[in-house]
């Protein structure tokens, strides 16, 4: 029976994740968190949930909650995943930004989350092919998210075919090598992209990036309830700039999310911009 | 000029403070300071201190940006406490329109603080005041909603009232809502959106049932 | 066939409106507050939009005055509350509305105003 979690600890556990990451399993994911929950209470040596939730909750350095993070985060991602919105990035929402931008300071785009780097990576690619700008700008790409393990991932750029499928050719040849069955970014662009531990239901976290000019907030949203979405919505609008912009994923509208940012319509895609006054 | 690593030295002040926690004297304060950012920085931060529903509560009544007021009321849903939900109640009376909408939003993310008050509201003697909160019930998780809408449907005597709960019964409604969906249809034979809704309520009811 | 969006909180709302025009003969889309229904215009834009005031996130009036300021949208926009009293009114037509309706609207008197913005033969 120990070896079960009841609903009861099911319900709490799930309160408590929540208050940490904003993430909500609905009843229909309960068999996937059970597996991983009942697979770290035997691999930390604990007999039952109780003791290891106990442990989960009261670690002060937070090792074993970060650990069970990185199991429970869904990270599926791919290279020029809605890349309809890297083209508006190219083609409306920078050269708008260079229009009032500080010369003499870089323009700042965050990915949160990044995942495993695809979309920074892809956003790098895009900027250096895309954009004639880059000639003229400094840009900081800062990605970020909430699972360690991931990030490293993402730091070692090591990709499989799958991954870089939709890639064009002469691009692929630019930026990866193979290496074996796998394919290797090369060093320019991994360093080009500075990746960084981040929980978004965290403020503290987040207050420490500002000021965005833009930010892409893509497929993560989907992950948390309203709540927490709008909650996220409203810190992400402390780091930005007056007149930066949020691209969200395709089935994410901020319009079901929070009131604060203005609607944006350019060829090609809808954008939210922070207003450049505070009404 | 190109991509380039972030250079760590332009931290604002304020940033570099952010790892000390302030003491609810220094969140009161800062709540009411004269920058926007500064207020939405503290109504979050509060969160976490007991006795923030009412420092919240009060910076929501003077509080001119509507930025800093909807941080305020997501720090007041995720508190969800008694408090904030009487206090957001008090909010349904207020001549401003959005901060009602605002407020009629938070309360439907907090079920058991709501389910207190709800027959309280659904009795005030102002119609809009019932509109509003039923308006709540919608997407309010909470097992009497049904039972609630019923006693709307029988007993309030004005139309937009019964509109509204005859609105959110197509959603809601189950076997139990039958006979009262019928009375109503017949309560309001001239009101065609009666009539539609009702209808609707009651064909889904049954194609549910089946 | 021409194309309407509704804009309402109340799901039935939005139904009740929309069987009544898309019997009428039109195509009919729906958003849950005014936000959306700036998402959705902006992304194509209709021919009639029937707006809600009171709304989350964006109100009816808020809608208006996005939708004609930032676009050259100039489509007719048909505001229905359930206030009859004056004020709502004044602001609705401020805010950019073509006509104020008192709800519950009545079938017949939708489509008809519906026509008459759209400058449809009524008949
Ligand atoms: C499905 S991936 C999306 C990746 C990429 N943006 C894309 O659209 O392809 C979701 C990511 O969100 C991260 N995540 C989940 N909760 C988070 C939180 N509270 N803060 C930051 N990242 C989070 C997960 O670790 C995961 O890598």
């Amino acid at each position: 029976m120990s070896k079960l979690i009841s609903d009861q600890e099911f319900a709490t556990f799930r309160e408590f994740f929540y208050r940490k990451t904003g993430i909500k399993f609905e009843d229909t994911k309960r068999y996937f968190v059970d597996k991983r929950l009942l697979e770290r209470v035997r691999e930390t040596g604990n007999d039952t949930f109780r003791e290891y939730f106990t442990t989960l909750r009261f670690q002060a350095s937070g090792e074993e909650l970060q650990h069970l993070t990185n199991l429970l985060t869904v990270n599926e991602t791919y290279f020029m995943r809605e890349d309809y919105q890297f083209d508006c990035l190219v083609k409306s929402i920078l050269p708008e930004i260079c229009k009032t931008h500080d010369r003499s300071k870089p323009i700042r785009i965050w990915c949160i989350p990044s995942s495993s780097g695809e979309e920074p990576y892809s956003i790098a690619m895009w900027l250096l092919e895309r954009w004639p700008g880059i000639n003229q700008w400094d840009v900081e790409l800062i990605a970020s998210d909430i699972d360690t393990g991931i990030l490293n991932t993402a730091r070692q750029g090591l990709y499989s075919e799958r991954s870089i499928r939709l890639i064009p050719p002469s691009w692929k040849t630019r930026y990866f090598s193979r290496v074996g069955l796998q394919y290797q970014l090369c060093d320019d662009l991994r360093s080009a992209v500075e990746f960084t531990h981040v929980n978004l239901s965290n403020v503290a976290d987040v207050r420490r990036y500002r000021p965005i000019d833009v930010i892409f907030c893509r497929n993560l949203l989907i992950y948390f309830d309203d709540v927490s979405r709008k909650a996220a919505a409203e810190a992400m609008f402390d780091v930005m700039a007056p007149g930066a912009f949020i691209c969200l994923g395709h089935s994410e509208s901020m319009g079901r999310i929070s009131p604060l940012f203005k609607v944006r319509k350019f060829p090609g895609a809808i954008v939210y911009q922070k207003p450049l006054e505070e009404s | 000029m190109a991509l380039v690593k972030r250079t760590h030295d332009d931290n604002l002040p304020s940033e570099q403070q952010a790892g000390t926690p302030k003491t609810l004297e220094e969140l009161q304060q800062q709540l009411q300071g004269s920058h926007p950012l500064e207020r939405r920085q503290a109504a979050q931060d509060i969160v976490d201190h007991e006795g923030a529903t009412a420092l919240l509560l009060a910076q929501l009544e003077r509080e001119t940006s509507a930025v800093v007021r909807q941080v305020i009321l997501t720090s007041l849903t995720r508190i969800g406490d008694r408090d904030a939900v009487f206090g957001l109640a008090e909010c349904l009376r207020s001549e401003d329109a959005r901060l009602r909408n605002d407020a009629i939003e938070a309360m439907k993310e907090m079920p058991d603080q709501m389910a207190e008050i709800v027959e309280e509201l659904l009795a005030d003697d102002d119609p809009d005041v019932r509109i509003f909160t039923v308006n709540i019930l919608e997407s309010l998780r909470h097992p009497h909603v049904e039972q609630w809408l019923i006693d709307v449907l029988d007993h309030d005597d004005h139309l937009n009232v019964v509109c509204t709960a005859l609105d959110l019964m197509g959603e809601v409604g189950t076997e139990a809502a039958i006979p009262a969906l019928q009375r109503v249809g017949s309560r309001y034979e001239d009101e065609a959106y009666v009539q539609f809704a009702a209808d609707m309520a009651l064909k889904r009811i049954q194609s549910s049932a089946e | 066939m021409k194309r309407v969006l509704i804009i309402d909180d109340a799901s039935t709302i939005r139904m009740y409106n929309r069987s009544i025009l898309e019997a009428g003969g039109y195509q009919v889309e729906e958003a849950v507050n005014g936000m959306e229904g700036l998402e959705k215009a902006l992304e194509t834009p209709f021919d009639l939009y029937i707006v809600d005031i009171n709304m989350p996130k964006l109100d009816g009036y808020g809608f208006l005055q996005q939708l004609r300021a930032e676009s050259i949208d100039q489509a007719p926009a048909m505001m229905v509350s359930t206030e009859a009293a004056g004020r709502d009114k004044e602001i609705a037509y401020l805010s950019g509305a073509n006509l104020y309706l008192v709800k519950p609207t009545k079938p017949d008197e939708l489509i008809a105003y519906a026509r008459l913005l759209m400058g449809e033969p009524t008949q």
